[in-house]
Protein backbone atom coordinates (compact mmCIF):
# COMPACT_ATOMS: atom_id res chain seq x y z
CA UNK A 1 0.00 0.00 0.00
CA UNK A 2 1.34 2.96 -1.30
CA UNK A 3 1.59 6.83 0.96
CA UNK A 4 -1.78 7.69 -0.16
CA UNK A 5 -3.43 4.36 0.02
CA UNK A 6 -2.46 4.42 3.92
CA UNK A 7 -3.59 8.06 4.54
CA UNK A 8 -6.97 7.35 3.11
CA UNK A 9 -7.40 4.23 5.38
CA UNK A 10 -6.54 6.36 8.87
CA UNK A 11 -9.20 9.33 7.51
CA UNK A 12 -11.69 6.12 6.59
CA UNK A 13 -11.08 4.62 9.78
CA UNK A 14 -11.23 7.84 11.82
CA UNK A 15 -14.31 9.15 9.99
CA UNK A 16 -15.95 5.42 10.96
CA UNK A 17 -15.01 5.52 14.46
CA UNK A 18 -16.26 9.35 14.98
CA UNK A 19 -19.47 9.48 12.68
CA UNK A 20 -21.58 6.60 14.07
CA UNK A 21 -21.62 8.01 17.35
CA UNK A 22 -22.78 11.35 16.88
CA UNK A 23 -25.81 10.96 14.42
CA UNK A 24 -28.48 8.78 13.80
CA UNK A 25 -31.98 9.31 12.56
CA UNK A 26 -34.95 8.12 14.81
CA UNK A 27 -36.14 4.46 13.45
CA UNK A 28 -39.30 3.40 12.54
CA UNK A 29 -41.64 1.84 14.91
CA UNK A 30 -42.22 -1.48 14.17
CA UNK A 31 -43.04 -4.82 15.69
CA UNK A 32 -39.78 -6.18 16.33
CA UNK A 33 -38.94 -10.25 16.40
CA UNK A 34 -38.74 -11.62 20.26
CA UNK A 35 -35.30 -10.99 21.75
CA UNK A 36 -34.57 -8.08 19.60
CA UNK A 37 -32.52 -5.53 20.77
CA UNK A 38 -33.78 -2.21 21.49
CA UNK A 39 -34.99 -0.24 18.82
CA UNK A 40 -31.99 1.77 17.05
CA UNK A 41 -29.93 -0.59 18.32
CA UNK A 42 -31.68 -4.01 16.74
CA UNK A 43 -31.64 -1.83 13.26
CA UNK A 44 -27.92 -1.22 13.24
CA UNK A 45 -27.36 -5.14 14.61
CA UNK A 46 -28.84 -7.27 12.04
CA UNK A 47 -28.14 -7.70 8.46
CA UNK A 48 -30.98 -9.07 6.82
CA UNK A 49 -29.71 -12.54 6.22
CA UNK A 50 -33.53 -14.04 6.70
CA UNK A 51 -32.65 -16.87 9.26
CA UNK A 52 -34.97 -15.82 11.54
CA UNK A 53 -38.15 -15.93 9.22
CA UNK A 54 -36.60 -19.19 7.56
CA UNK A 55 -37.09 -21.25 10.84
CA UNK A 56 -40.32 -19.01 11.67
CA UNK A 57 -43.03 -22.26 12.00
CA UNK A 58 -45.82 -19.40 11.56
CA UNK A 59 -43.68 -17.50 8.75
CA UNK A 60 -45.48 -14.66 10.91
CA UNK A 61 -41.88 -12.84 10.10
CA UNK A 62 -41.77 -10.64 7.38
CA UNK A 63 -38.97 -8.81 5.23
CA UNK A 64 -40.76 -5.22 4.00
CA UNK A 65 -41.32 -5.52 -0.06
CA UNK A 66 -41.72 -1.33 -0.43
CA UNK A 67 -38.99 1.05 -0.82
CA UNK A 68 -37.40 1.90 2.38
CA UNK A 69 -33.67 1.92 4.17
CA UNK A 70 -35.71 -0.70 6.43
CA UNK A 71 -35.88 -3.15 3.58
CA UNK A 72 -33.25 -5.62 5.16
CA UNK A 73 -34.75 -5.78 8.65
CA UNK A 74 -37.88 -8.63 10.06
CA UNK A 75 -40.87 -7.23 11.60
CA UNK A 76 -43.86 -9.40 12.43
CA UNK A 77 -47.37 -8.57 10.61
CA UNK A 78 -50.05 -10.09 13.21
CA UNK A 79 -53.05 -9.46 11.22
CA UNK A 80 -53.95 -12.63 10.31
CA UNK A 81 -50.67 -14.46 12.34
CA UNK A 82 -48.99 -14.37 15.64
CA UNK A 83 -45.65 -15.60 17.30
CA UNK A 84 -46.33 -18.96 19.09
CA UNK A 85 -43.08 -18.03 20.67
CA UNK A 86 -41.28 -21.25 20.01
CA UNK A 87 -37.57 -18.79 20.41
CA UNK A 88 -36.50 -20.45 17.42
CA UNK A 89 -35.35 -17.25 15.48
CA UNK A 90 -33.68 -15.51 18.59
CA UNK A 91 -31.52 -19.01 18.53
CA UNK A 92 -30.48 -18.87 15.00
CA UNK A 93 -29.16 -14.94 14.73
CA UNK A 94 -25.68 -14.66 13.97
CA UNK A 95 -25.26 -11.24 14.83
CA UNK A 96 -27.03 -11.22 17.98
CA UNK A 97 -29.77 -8.95 16.89
CA UNK A 98 -32.02 -11.24 18.49
CA UNK A 99 -30.67 -12.12 21.49
CA UNK A 100 -30.77 -15.73 22.54
CA UNK A 101 -33.47 -16.85 24.51
CA UNK A 102 -35.46 -20.39 25.54
CA UNK A 103 -37.96 -21.25 24.97
CA UNK A 104 -39.43 -21.18 28.60
CA UNK A 105 -42.33 -19.54 29.78
CA UNK A 106 -40.69 -17.77 32.83
CA UNK A 107 -38.05 -16.79 30.77
CA UNK A 108 -40.22 -15.29 27.79
CA UNK A 109 -42.26 -13.59 30.19
CA UNK A 110 -39.55 -11.98 31.54
CA UNK A 111 -37.35 -10.86 28.26
CA UNK A 112 -39.64 -10.58 25.68
CA UNK A 113 -41.92 -7.14 24.91
CA UNK A 114 -42.44 -7.53 21.17
CA UNK A 115 -45.56 -4.87 21.59
CA UNK A 116 -48.05 -3.48 23.18
CA UNK A 117 -51.87 -4.69 22.99
CA UNK A 118 -54.40 -1.80 22.57
CA UNK A 119 -57.93 -2.98 22.73
CA UNK A 120 -60.97 -0.83 21.57
CA UNK A 121 -63.67 -1.24 24.05
CA UNK A 122 -66.33 0.10 21.18
CA UNK A 123 -65.51 -2.76 18.98
CA UNK A 124 -64.85 -5.49 22.03
CA UNK A 125 -67.79 -8.30 22.00
CA UNK A 126 -67.70 -8.53 25.77
CA UNK A 127 -67.34 -4.45 26.42
CA UNK A 128 -70.44 -3.54 23.85
CA UNK A 129 -72.66 -6.52 25.55
CA UNK A 130 -72.65 -8.88 22.71
CA UNK A 131 -71.89 -11.84 24.30
CA UNK A 132 -69.29 -13.80 26.97
CA UNK A 133 -66.24 -13.90 24.22
CA UNK A 134 -63.01 -15.03 26.21
CA UNK A 135 -61.08 -15.80 22.92
CA UNK A 136 -58.34 -13.34 23.45
CA UNK A 137 -58.22 -14.95 27.16
CA UNK A 138 -58.28 -18.33 26.41
CA UNK A 139 -55.44 -18.24 23.70
CA UNK A 140 -53.04 -15.77 25.88
CA UNK A 141 -50.21 -17.75 26.70
CA UNK A 142 -50.44 -15.65 30.35
CA UNK A 143 -53.91 -15.68 31.20
CA UNK A 144 -54.54 -14.13 34.37
CA UNK A 145 -51.43 -12.24 33.92
CA UNK A 146 -51.54 -10.26 30.39
CA UNK A 147 -55.78 -10.34 30.25
CA UNK A 148 -57.69 -10.81 32.99
CA UNK A 149 -61.65 -11.13 32.37
CA UNK A 150 -64.07 -9.02 34.85
CA UNK A 151 -67.71 -8.46 35.18
CA UNK A 152 -70.18 -10.83 34.44
CA UNK A 153 -69.84 -10.93 30.63
CA UNK A 154 -66.19 -11.86 31.15
CA UNK A 155 -64.98 -8.36 29.29
CA UNK A 156 -61.04 -8.44 28.91
CA UNK A 157 -58.38 -6.33 30.69
CA UNK A 158 -55.25 -6.18 29.29
CA UNK A 159 -52.03 -5.54 31.29
CA UNK A 160 -49.42 -4.15 29.08
CA UNK A 161 -46.90 -4.71 31.90
CA UNK A 162 -46.87 -8.76 31.71
CA UNK A 163 -47.94 -9.06 28.02
CA UNK A 164 -45.36 -9.99 25.56
CA UNK A 165 -47.24 -9.01 22.40
CA UNK A 166 -47.44 -12.07 20.69
CA UNK A 167 -50.30 -11.55 18.80
CA UNK A 168 -52.27 -14.45 19.41
CA UNK A 169 -55.33 -12.74 21.12
CA UNK A 170 -55.26 -10.34 17.90
CA UNK A 171 -55.51 -12.97 15.90
CA UNK A 172 -58.17 -14.77 17.64
CA UNK A 173 -60.27 -11.75 18.05
CA UNK A 174 -63.52 -12.30 15.87
CA UNK A 175 -63.23 -10.68 12.13
CA UNK A 176 -66.64 -8.64 13.12
CA UNK A 177 -65.14 -7.00 15.75
CA UNK A 178 -61.11 -7.07 15.52
CA UNK A 179 -60.90 -5.09 18.42
CA UNK A 180 -57.29 -5.85 19.59
CA UNK A 181 -54.57 -4.65 18.10
CA UNK A 182 -50.86 -4.98 19.29
CA UNK A 183 -48.91 -1.73 18.65
CA UNK A 184 -45.14 -1.17 18.14
CA UNK A 185 -43.69 -0.53 21.46
CA UNK A 186 -43.09 3.39 22.29
CA UNK B 1 1.15 -2.53 -29.33
CA UNK B 2 2.79 -4.36 -32.75
CA UNK B 3 2.65 -7.33 -30.86
CA UNK B 4 -0.57 -7.26 -29.80
CA UNK B 5 -2.11 -6.60 -33.77
CA UNK B 6 -0.11 -9.80 -34.56
CA UNK B 7 -1.97 -12.23 -32.17
CA UNK B 8 -4.15 -14.48 -33.65
CA UNK B 9 -6.06 -14.99 -30.83
CA UNK B 10 -7.16 -12.35 -29.38
CA UNK B 11 -9.75 -11.65 -31.97
CA UNK B 12 -10.97 -15.24 -31.54
CA UNK B 13 -11.36 -15.04 -27.44
CA UNK B 14 -13.08 -11.99 -28.18
CA UNK B 15 -15.41 -13.16 -30.63
CA UNK B 16 -16.17 -16.96 -29.05
CA UNK B 17 -14.96 -17.19 -26.06
CA UNK B 18 -15.21 -14.21 -23.44
CA UNK B 19 -18.90 -14.11 -23.42
CA UNK B 20 -19.29 -17.83 -22.47
CA UNK B 21 -16.71 -17.55 -20.02
CA UNK B 22 -14.83 -21.41 -21.26
CA UNK B 23 -11.36 -22.04 -20.61
CA UNK B 24 -9.09 -23.53 -22.54
CA UNK B 25 -7.02 -26.84 -22.54
CA UNK B 26 -5.27 -26.42 -19.00
CA UNK B 27 -6.42 -25.57 -15.52
CA UNK B 28 -9.61 -27.95 -16.04
CA UNK B 29 -9.13 -29.12 -12.87
CA UNK B 30 -8.91 -25.83 -10.86
CA UNK B 31 -12.04 -24.55 -13.19
CA UNK B 32 -13.75 -28.17 -12.53
CA UNK B 33 -13.47 -27.22 -8.70
CA UNK B 34 -14.22 -23.97 -8.85
CA UNK B 35 -17.23 -24.69 -11.08
CA UNK B 36 -19.08 -27.17 -8.12
CA UNK B 37 -18.51 -25.01 -5.71
CA UNK B 38 -19.79 -22.13 -7.48
CA UNK B 39 -22.52 -24.52 -8.34
CA UNK B 40 -22.95 -25.53 -4.70
CA UNK B 41 -23.10 -22.29 -3.85
CA UNK B 42 -26.31 -21.06 -6.07
CA UNK B 43 -27.95 -24.04 -5.87
CA UNK B 44 -28.08 -23.46 -1.78
CA UNK B 45 -29.04 -20.25 -2.62
CA UNK B 46 -32.06 -20.88 -4.65
CA UNK B 47 -32.73 -24.43 -3.28
CA UNK B 48 -32.48 -23.56 0.63
CA UNK B 49 -35.43 -21.82 0.64
CA UNK B 50 -37.54 -24.36 -1.24
CA UNK B 51 -36.41 -27.02 0.99
CA UNK B 52 -37.31 -24.93 4.02
CA UNK B 53 -40.66 -23.90 2.60
CA UNK B 54 -40.82 -27.82 2.29
CA UNK B 55 -39.96 -28.37 6.06
CA UNK B 56 -42.01 -25.81 7.51
CA UNK B 57 -45.14 -26.72 5.34
CA UNK B 58 -44.09 -29.85 6.92
CA UNK B 59 -44.18 -28.80 10.64
CA UNK B 60 -46.57 -26.26 10.72
CA UNK B 61 -49.44 -28.72 9.08
CA UNK B 62 -51.47 -25.94 7.10
CA UNK B 63 -50.09 -22.79 9.68
CA UNK B 64 -47.91 -21.58 7.24
CA UNK B 65 -49.91 -20.52 4.46
CA UNK B 66 -48.54 -21.60 1.33
CA UNK B 67 -47.36 -20.15 -1.71
CA UNK B 68 -47.22 -20.70 -5.34
CA UNK B 69 -43.80 -22.42 -4.77
CA UNK B 70 -45.41 -25.38 -2.70
CA UNK B 71 -45.99 -26.96 -5.39
CA UNK B 72 -42.32 -27.06 -6.23
CA UNK B 73 -40.97 -27.88 -3.02
CA UNK B 74 -43.69 -30.91 -2.04
CA UNK B 75 -41.08 -32.71 -3.86
CA UNK B 76 -38.61 -31.96 -1.44
CA UNK B 77 -37.76 -34.61 1.52
CA UNK B 78 -39.58 -33.20 4.89
CA UNK B 79 -36.81 -33.59 7.17
CA UNK B 80 -35.21 -29.95 7.54
CA UNK B 81 -32.10 -29.06 5.81
CA UNK B 82 -28.96 -28.99 7.43
CA UNK B 83 -28.28 -25.43 6.48
CA UNK B 84 -29.82 -22.40 7.48
CA UNK B 85 -29.17 -19.00 5.96
CA UNK B 86 -28.57 -16.88 2.90
CA UNK B 87 -24.73 -17.10 1.57
CA UNK B 88 -23.63 -13.92 3.16
CA UNK B 89 -24.31 -16.00 6.87
CA UNK B 90 -24.31 -19.60 6.99
CA UNK B 91 -24.88 -21.92 9.38
CA UNK B 92 -23.78 -25.51 8.74
CA UNK B 93 -24.40 -27.69 11.06
CA UNK B 94 -21.80 -27.17 13.01
CA UNK B 95 -20.42 -23.91 12.91
CA UNK B 96 -21.44 -20.28 11.63
CA UNK B 97 -20.11 -18.73 8.96
CA UNK B 98 -20.50 -14.41 8.61
CA UNK B 99 -19.05 -12.47 5.95
CA UNK B 100 -16.39 -9.76 6.90
CA UNK B 101 -18.20 -6.89 5.45
CA UNK B 102 -21.46 -7.46 7.64
CA UNK B 103 -19.92 -8.38 10.29
CA UNK B 104 -17.15 -5.48 9.92
CA UNK B 105 -20.64 -3.20 9.44
CA UNK B 106 -22.33 -3.99 12.81
CA UNK B 107 -19.30 -4.19 15.21
CA UNK B 108 -19.20 -0.60 13.97
CA UNK B 109 -22.26 -0.17 14.79
CA UNK B 110 -22.60 -2.03 18.30
CA UNK B 111 -18.93 -2.99 19.01
CA UNK B 112 -17.54 -6.00 18.83
CA UNK B 113 -17.91 -9.32 20.22
CA UNK B 114 -16.36 -12.58 20.58
CA UNK B 115 -19.20 -14.41 18.98
CA UNK B 116 -18.53 -12.27 16.15
CA UNK B 117 -15.23 -12.39 15.84
CA UNK B 118 -15.59 -16.60 16.25
CA UNK B 119 -18.23 -16.58 13.00
CA UNK B 120 -15.73 -14.25 11.08
CA UNK B 121 -12.81 -15.76 11.27
CA UNK B 122 -12.73 -18.78 9.36
CA UNK B 123 -13.93 -16.37 6.31
CA UNK B 124 -10.77 -14.06 7.00
CA UNK B 125 -8.31 -16.30 7.49
CA UNK B 126 -9.35 -17.98 3.72
CA UNK B 127 -9.54 -14.63 2.25
CA UNK B 128 -6.21 -13.45 3.47
CA UNK B 129 -4.46 -16.62 2.52
CA UNK B 130 -6.32 -16.94 -0.77
CA UNK B 131 -7.10 -13.37 -1.80
CA UNK B 132 -10.52 -12.05 -2.98
CA UNK B 133 -11.41 -15.70 -3.87
CA UNK B 134 -15.33 -15.63 -2.69
CA UNK B 135 -15.84 -13.25 -5.46
CA UNK B 136 -14.88 -16.19 -8.29
CA UNK B 137 -15.87 -18.81 -6.32
CA UNK B 138 -19.22 -18.65 -4.09
CA UNK B 139 -21.30 -15.53 -5.26
CA UNK B 140 -24.02 -15.98 -6.63
CA UNK B 141 -24.19 -12.90 -8.19
CA UNK B 142 -21.62 -14.62 -11.06
CA UNK B 143 -24.30 -16.33 -13.08
CA UNK B 144 -26.04 -12.96 -13.29
CA UNK B 145 -22.83 -11.60 -14.70
CA UNK B 146 -22.43 -14.51 -17.23
CA UNK B 147 -25.63 -13.11 -18.69
CA UNK B 148 -24.72 -9.62 -18.50
CA UNK B 149 -21.46 -10.57 -20.22
CA UNK B 150 -23.09 -12.51 -22.56
CA UNK B 151 -25.95 -10.07 -23.23
CA UNK B 152 -22.49 -7.51 -23.87
CA UNK B 153 -21.20 -10.25 -26.61
CA UNK B 154 -24.92 -10.21 -28.18
CA UNK B 155 -24.93 -6.79 -28.58
CA UNK B 156 -21.57 -6.71 -30.09
CA UNK B 157 -22.54 -9.48 -32.73
CA UNK B 158 -25.73 -7.36 -33.41
CA UNK B 159 -23.85 -4.17 -34.57
CA UNK B 160 -24.62 -2.49 -31.26
CA UNK B 161 -22.26 0.09 -29.51
CA UNK B 162 -21.23 -1.34 -25.77
CA UNK B 163 -19.51 0.88 -23.43
CA UNK B 164 -16.90 -0.28 -21.25
CA UNK B 165 -16.39 2.40 -18.60
CA UNK B 166 -13.29 1.80 -16.55
CA UNK B 167 -13.89 3.53 -13.11
CA UNK B 168 -10.67 3.95 -10.90
CA UNK B 169 -9.93 0.95 -8.69
CA UNK B 170 -10.19 3.28 -5.99
CA UNK B 171 -14.09 3.98 -6.55
CA UNK B 172 -14.76 0.07 -4.83
CA UNK B 173 -13.30 1.56 -1.64
CA UNK B 174 -15.13 4.17 -1.46
CA UNK B 175 -18.37 3.07 -2.17
CA UNK B 176 -17.33 0.62 0.89
CA UNK B 177 -16.52 3.54 3.47
CA UNK B 178 -19.34 5.55 2.29
CA UNK B 179 -21.58 2.87 2.78
CA UNK B 180 -20.57 2.21 5.93
CA UNK B 181 -20.57 6.04 6.98
CA UNK B 182 -23.84 6.99 5.25
CA UNK B 183 -25.31 3.78 7.22
CA UNK B 184 -24.04 4.86 10.54
CA UNK B 185 -25.66 8.34 10.04
CA UNK B 186 -28.68 6.62 9.19
CA UNK B 187 -28.66 4.16 11.53
CA UNK B 188 -29.44 1.77 10.01
CA UNK B 189 -27.50 -1.60 8.36
CA UNK B 190 -27.01 -0.37 4.36
CA UNK B 191 -24.98 -3.30 3.34
CA UNK B 192 -27.00 -5.68 3.34
CA UNK B 193 -29.01 -3.39 0.53
CA UNK B 194 -26.15 -2.63 -1.55
CA UNK B 195 -24.29 -6.49 -1.19
CA UNK B 196 -25.26 -8.53 -4.01
CA UNK B 197 -24.73 -11.87 -2.50
CA UNK B 198 -26.56 -10.57 1.02
CA UNK B 199 -29.37 -9.48 -1.32
CA UNK B 200 -29.58 -12.26 -3.98
CA UNK B 201 -29.97 -14.25 -0.63
CA UNK B 202 -32.35 -12.80 0.72
CA UNK B 203 -34.39 -12.00 -2.15
CA UNK B 204 -34.69 -16.16 -3.17
CA UNK B 205 -35.75 -16.25 -0.03
CA UNK B 206 -38.74 -13.71 -0.19
CA UNK B 207 -39.82 -14.95 -3.64
CA UNK B 208 -40.05 -18.35 -1.96
CA UNK B 209 -41.93 -17.46 1.18
CA UNK B 210 -44.02 -14.84 0.36
CA UNK B 211 -43.99 -15.24 -3.45
CA UNK B 212 -43.06 -11.07 -3.71
CA UNK B 213 -39.36 -9.46 -4.47
CA UNK B 214 -38.24 -6.27 -2.59
CA UNK B 215 -36.05 -3.30 -3.12
CA UNK B 216 -33.11 -5.55 -3.53
CA UNK B 217 -34.04 -7.46 -6.93
CA UNK B 218 -33.81 -3.62 -7.89
CA UNK B 219 -30.32 -3.46 -7.33
CA UNK B 220 -29.41 -6.81 -9.19
CA UNK B 221 -31.28 -5.85 -11.95
CA UNK B 222 -29.64 -2.14 -11.88
CA UNK B 223 -26.29 -3.95 -11.53
CA UNK B 224 -27.05 -6.56 -14.45
CA UNK B 225 -28.14 -3.43 -16.28
CA UNK B 226 -24.98 -1.55 -15.24
CA UNK B 227 -22.63 -4.73 -16.01
CA UNK B 228 -24.49 -5.04 -19.89
CA UNK B 229 -24.65 -1.48 -20.93
CA UNK B 230 -21.81 0.13 -19.03
CA UNK B 231 -18.63 -1.57 -17.82
CA UNK B 232 -17.80 -4.93 -18.44
CA UNK B 233 -18.36 -6.76 -14.65
CA UNK B 234 -18.13 -3.41 -13.65
CA UNK B 235 -20.20 -3.65 -10.60
CA UNK B 236 -17.99 -5.98 -9.36
CA UNK B 237 -14.49 -4.59 -10.45
CA UNK B 238 -15.76 -1.25 -8.73
CA UNK B 239 -18.29 -0.69 -6.98
CA UNK B 240 -19.13 -3.74 -4.79
CA UNK B 241 -18.43 -2.88 -1.06
CA UNK B 242 -17.47 -6.54 -0.52
CA UNK B 243 -15.18 -6.88 -3.64
CA UNK B 244 -13.25 -3.89 -1.95
CA UNK B 245 -13.62 -5.57 1.38
CA UNK B 246 -11.91 -8.99 0.19
CA UNK B 247 -9.39 -6.80 -1.93
CA UNK B 248 -8.11 -4.78 1.47
CA UNK B 249 -8.46 -8.15 3.86
CA UNK B 250 -6.78 -10.48 0.77
CA UNK B 251 -4.15 -7.42 -0.24
CA UNK B 252 -1.46 -9.83 1.61
CA UNK B 253 -2.24 -13.15 0.45
CA UNK B 254 0.82 -14.77 -1.27
CA UNK B 255 -1.33 -16.98 -3.81
CA UNK B 256 -0.98 -15.45 -6.98
CA UNK B 257 -0.91 -15.74 -10.81
CA UNK B 258 2.44 -15.36 -12.35
CA UNK B 259 3.55 -15.03 -15.94
CA UNK B 260 6.57 -16.75 -16.87
CA UNK B 261 7.64 -14.51 -19.21
CA UNK B 262 9.73 -16.64 -21.31
CA UNK B 263 6.83 -18.67 -22.64
CA UNK B 264 4.44 -16.28 -23.16
CA UNK B 265 3.33 -15.15 -26.13
CA UNK B 266 1.51 -11.78 -25.49
CA UNK B 267 -1.10 -13.06 -26.80
CA UNK B 268 -3.60 -11.36 -24.67
CA UNK B 269 -6.19 -14.13 -24.13
CA UNK B 270 -5.69 -13.52 -20.04
CA UNK B 271 -6.05 -10.24 -20.57
CA UNK B 272 -9.21 -10.24 -22.48
CA UNK B 273 -10.45 -13.28 -20.79
CA UNK B 274 -10.29 -11.47 -17.28
CA UNK B 275 -13.30 -10.12 -16.20
CA UNK B 276 -12.10 -7.77 -13.64
CA UNK B 277 -9.56 -5.49 -15.39
CA UNK B 278 -6.56 -7.42 -14.45
CA UNK B 279 -3.58 -7.86 -16.78
CA UNK B 280 -1.76 -10.98 -16.13
CA UNK B 281 -0.06 -10.97 -19.51
CA UNK B 282 2.11 -8.06 -18.34
CA UNK B 283 2.46 -9.66 -15.30
CA UNK B 284 0.34 -6.61 -13.44
CA UNK B 285 -2.28 -8.22 -11.37
CA UNK B 286 -3.88 -6.10 -7.70
CA UNK B 287 -5.77 -7.47 -4.85
CA UNK B 288 -8.40 -7.16 -7.49
CA UNK B 289 -7.85 -10.49 -8.82
CA UNK B 290 -10.31 -13.09 -7.90
CA UNK B 291 -8.59 -16.35 -8.20
CA UNK B 292 -10.88 -17.33 -10.81
CA UNK B 293 -8.10 -19.05 -12.85
CA UNK B 294 -9.95 -18.37 -16.21
CA UNK B 295 -6.36 -16.58 -17.54
CA UNK B 296 -4.56 -20.05 -16.34
CA UNK B 297 -6.96 -22.09 -17.76
CA UNK B 298 -6.83 -20.09 -20.77
CA UNK B 299 -3.45 -19.55 -21.55
CA UNK B 300 -2.65 -21.42 -24.95
CA UNK B 301 1.26 -21.56 -23.79
CA UNK B 302 0.60 -22.66 -20.19
CA UNK B 303 2.82 -19.28 -19.50
CA UNK B 304 0.74 -18.82 -16.63
CA UNK B 305 0.23 -20.60 -13.23
CA UNK B 306 -0.81 -20.03 -9.64
CA UNK B 307 2.64 -19.83 -7.62
CA UNK B 308 3.65 -18.89 -3.68
CA UNK B 309 4.49 -15.30 -3.91
CA UNK B 310 5.73 -14.23 -0.66
CA UNK B 311 4.90 -10.28 0.62
CA UNK B 312 7.99 -7.90 -0.60
CA UNK B 313 8.94 -10.47 -3.77
CA UNK B 314 8.14 -9.10 -7.12
CA UNK B 315 5.49 -11.11 -9.72
CA UNK B 316 7.84 -12.65 -12.09
CA UNK B 317 11.04 -12.50 -10.14
CA UNK B 318 12.28 -15.99 -8.81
Amino acid sequence: MNRRGIIGAIAAAVALAVVPKKTRAAPVKKIRPPGALPRGAFEQACIGCFRCAEVCPTKVIQFPGVFSLDTATPFLELDDRACVLCMKCTQVCPTDALVPLKADVDVVAKEVRMGVPKLNRAACLPWTGHGICRLCYQVCPYPDRAVEVVGPQKAPLFHAEACVGCGLCQEACPETAQAIIIEPLP
Amino acid sequence: MALRSQSFFAPLVKRVLQPFDITLRHGKRYQLVRKLFLSFSVLLTVGLPLWHLRALEVEGAGLAAGTRWSTVSRFLPATPPPFLGAPTSVWVGFFELVDPLEALATALFRGANWNLVWTVLPGVVLVVVFGRFFCGWACPYLPVLATANAARWLLSRLGLPTADVKLPRVTSRVVLVGVLIVGSVLGVQLVPLVYPPAVIGREAFRAVFYGSLGAGSLLVLTAFLFDTFVSRAGFCRSLCPGGAMFSVLGSASPIKVVNDRSKCTDCTVCDVICNLGQSPMTNTLDSGCERCGKCVASCPTKALSFKIVPLGVKRGDS
